[in-house]
């Protein structure tokens, strides 16, 4: 018996030997340059070329991705710093991104782009704090014309956590044809007219609705997917957060998602489906665009309310397109939700100082510019690249997105799901909960007091 | 032989069926609405692949694409390195098809064959690992193989295949327990020793549920996506699941969902293939797990 347990064990062995030199050659050859590029980095650091190798994180997607066309021009121009890419789809961008910090593997430069938001890297202490770095390197956030507010975003407490690079705002996108078709007005990109309000939106949308029991006719006036649903009270003048929880790293000190203004703005949402009958049901729009796509794009949907990033699909509608102004809702400061996404160094990074050299590259007015044709209309924080922008959509009046991009900044508040922490929790427990609703299976008031409770409770967690 | 005498029963058993004429029009009926069903899908992936960039989004979807871009099987080439990531693919789930096979057969014989003092407990402690769901192991794997310096290579996707998979031990198990000891007997009197009889005995007596082992290793191995994305960082060596991924991964576009399927089908092609070769194997496998 011991005998035979010595030969498995040796035939095990060896069978494990020959295929680690089989697998070995299989990658053996990036696997020596991974080893090769590591051992540079550390070793380099104190020795006579002091290259230092500093990893950006990101999305595996074109749109993010184009970086690496970037990397050999900002090689150029610093020689010292040589600059990889690491990436990871969007559903597992924060498990890698957390197994790459326990690791010990911790990329430098990064952002909020999977599921978490700011707050919730800064209250789990994954987060440098920049001030320091940006003092001693002079950085001026004028030299990159980024605007003061847009920069406060990311302090806290006066201290600096992440640097703006791309802006998306919510805009209206609509269909020309279908306003055409109804011999409407297009809708104004001008943020002062003061006669676009939200019932004359509806009005319209009544208008060009058409339920039929022939789901190829069906189409709806408007989609109002303004922000994510804990955000939406706010387009009304409702606030659901305490006012604290925008200076102190994303902790409400209370919610008020059962007052009656929350509720009261809920229900004037959810009449746009059951009463008014001009937005689609979720039903609807799942059956038409599928679980995550958009009715719009189908061409089923007059106006579409919803973040800029819906404009870089723009050239491939089958239908003509223009950009309006989010109408007036009631809130005389807030219209439009910013989506400010900025470059953050982790606490782990071994070179801070060369990250912010790498992020200070990527938003002067030169490389923004490229960066829109590169990753197919991204739009630039720096307002000087951003005029660029503005060209990029054929078929679409310069002059309009830059009057909604304006109107945003000036009436715009950055994006809840940014700045509360545990937010992808929150943001959970909302679709879940408001379910019932959406189909039309209970009232607002119903599910309102369970949503107030659950969400004290993850904001404590 | 043993493939005849495990299908007799049922051969019989259609031909005693043959008398009761509606009911099996019935039930053919029934199984060719439900073949229609389940290909449904299947065509619609093939129709879709072979759409435009406009077509894909028209609704309500056309059946057969207007004009058929068979451009869409080339164009695959150019927007993901697909020939890389289908050989990165091929590589990592062959080894760990080859590592799953020898581990999980050896421990499996172990376990069916020998008898000592706690015996049963071991085998709970590894069918207790099944209940761990991969998250909970995921750093301090990823921790362990980074001290090895094994993080972007094939490695950590492949040398955890040669160390058993709980579930597919279980399954050879099972299925060694019921090999008829008198031919081990017979073997041992022959002086054969426990090498040789799990080589030569167990193993060629056991092609079913190998294959079976087999299918499921491949699938598994090809399909996962998470552990790749993990390990992996350079372009060259990622994954077909972590390239195509990269197509959904940008929450501001529209998917290419036409390429998606362009891709989805070419993924499927070894999987089918597989089948096609180990069906003798996988279905008689079936037949006699079912009837024990």
């Amino acid at each position: 018996m011991n005998k035979n347990r010595k030969t498995i064990a040796c035939l095990l062995a060896t069978t494990m030997l020959v295929v680690l030199a089989l697998s070995g050659c299989s990658g053996g050859k990036s696997a020596g340059n991974t080893l090769s590029e590591e051992n540079g980095s550390s070793t380099n650091a104190g020795g006579k070329a002091e290259t230092v190798t500093i990893t950006h994180y990101t999305i595996d997607s074109e749109d993010r991705t184009f970086v690496e066309k970037l990397i050999p021009d900002f090689e150029k121009q610093h020689p010292n710093i040589k600059v990889k890419v690491e990436k990871a789809p969007y559903e597992q961008f924060d498990s890698k991104l957390q197994t790459l910090i326990a690791g010990g593997k911790s990329p430098d430069v990064t952002s909020h782009w999977g599921y978490g938001g700011f707050a919730e890297y800064y209250n789990k202490g994954m987060l440098l704090d920049m001030t320091d770095l940006m003092k001693e390197d002079g950085f001026k956030a004028e030299d990159y014309n980024i605007p003061e507010n847009l920069m406060n975003i990311y302090k806290v407490k006066d201290h600096t956590y992440g640097i703006p690079v791309n802006m998306y705002v919510t805009l209206m996108l609509y269909n020309k044809d279908m306003f055409d078709a109804a011999s409407l007005p297009y809708p104004t990109s001008d943020y002062e007219d003061k006669s676009w309000t939200f019932d004359k939106m509806v009005e319209n949308a009544k208008k060009m609705t058409l339920v039929s029991d022939d789901i190829a006719k069906t189409q709806y006036g408007v989609d109002f997917t303004w922000s994510e649903r804990d955000m939406r009270p706010l387009y009304f003048g409702a606030e659901p957060y305490s006012e604290d929880t925008w200076t102190n790293g994303g902790v409400p000190s209370e919610t008020y998602f059962d007052s009656p203004e929350v509720i009261a703005a809920y229900n004037k949402l959810f009449d746009l489906v059951f009463k008014d009958k001009v937005s689609p049901s979720t039903e609807w729009s799942k059956s038409v665009a599928g679980q995550n796509g958009d009715p719009f794009v189908a061409g089923k949907i007059g106006m579409s309310i919803g973040g800029s990033w819906n404009l870089a699909g723009a050239n491939d509608f089958p239908f003509k397109i223009g950009v309006a102004a989010v109408p007036w809702g009631g809130n005389d400061k807030v219209r439009s939700t910013l989506y400010v996404d900025p470059l953050l160094i982790l606490k782990d990074s071994k070179h801070p100082k060369e990250a912010l050299q790498w992020i200070k590259y990527l938003i002067t007015t030169e490389v923004q510019e490229k960066s829109i044709d590169l990753s197919g209309g991204n739009p630039p924080i720096n307002t000087e690249a951003a005029e660029a922008y503005y060209k990029h959509f054929d078929g679409i009046d310069p002059q309009d997105i830059k009057n909604v991009y304006e109107g945003a900044v000036n009436y715009g508040f950055e994006s809840y799901n940014h700045l509360i922490t545990n937010y992808s929790q929150i943001n959970d427990m909302f679709i879940n909960e408001l379910q019932p609703v959406e189909t039309g299976h209970k009232t607002v008031e119903e599910v309102m007091t369970t949503i107030q409770k659950k969400v004290t409770e993850i904001i404590h967690r | 032989m043993s493939t005849v005498r495990a299908l007799s029963p049922q051969t019989k058993g259609t031909r005693r069926r043959r008398k009761a004429e509606p009911l099996k029009i019935f039930s053919f009926i029934t199984l060719v609405v439900t073949t229609f069903l389940m290909l449904l899908p299947l065509f619609f992936m093939v129709s879709t692949s072979l759409k435009s960039k406009r077509e894909m989004l028209k609704f309500p979807p056309t059946f057969f694409p207007e004009s058929w871009q068979w451009s869409n099987y080339t164009e695959i080439f150019d927007t993901l390195q697909f020939g890389t990531l289908y050989k990165n693919s091929l590589i990592i789930a062959g080894f760990s098809v080859v590592g799953t096979l020898i581990s999980s057969a050896l421990v499996a014989y172990g376990f069916a064959r020998f008898r000592g003092t706690g015996n049963q407990m071991w085998f709970i402690l590894l069918l207790s690992t099944m209940m761990l769901p991969y998250p909970a192991i995921m750093i301090p794997q990823f921790v362990l193989f980074s001290h090895m310096n094994w993080i972007d290579t094939f490695l950590p996707l492949i040398v955890p295949a040669f160390f058993g998979s709980a579930y597919n031990i279980f399954l050879l198990r099972q299925f060694f327990s019921t090999l008829p000891e008198e031919l081990f007997d017979a073997g041992r009197i022959d002086g054969c020793g426990e090498i040789r009889m799990w080589a030569t005995i167990a193993l060629p007596l056991s092609k079913p549920a190998l294959a079976t082992v087999a299918i499921f290793a491949f699938i598994y191995n090809w399909n996962d996506l998470l552990t790749p994305v993990l390990y992996l960082s350079s372009s060259d060596k990622f994954t077909l699941p972590v390239g195509m991924s990269s197509l959904t991964s940008s929450r501001f576009r529209i998917p290419p969902w036409h390429l998606l399927m362009v891709a989805s089908v070419l993924a499927m092609v070894p999987i089918v293939t597989l089948f096609a070769v180990a069906q003798k194997q996988f279905v008689e496998g079936i037949v006699l797990t079912g009837i024990k």
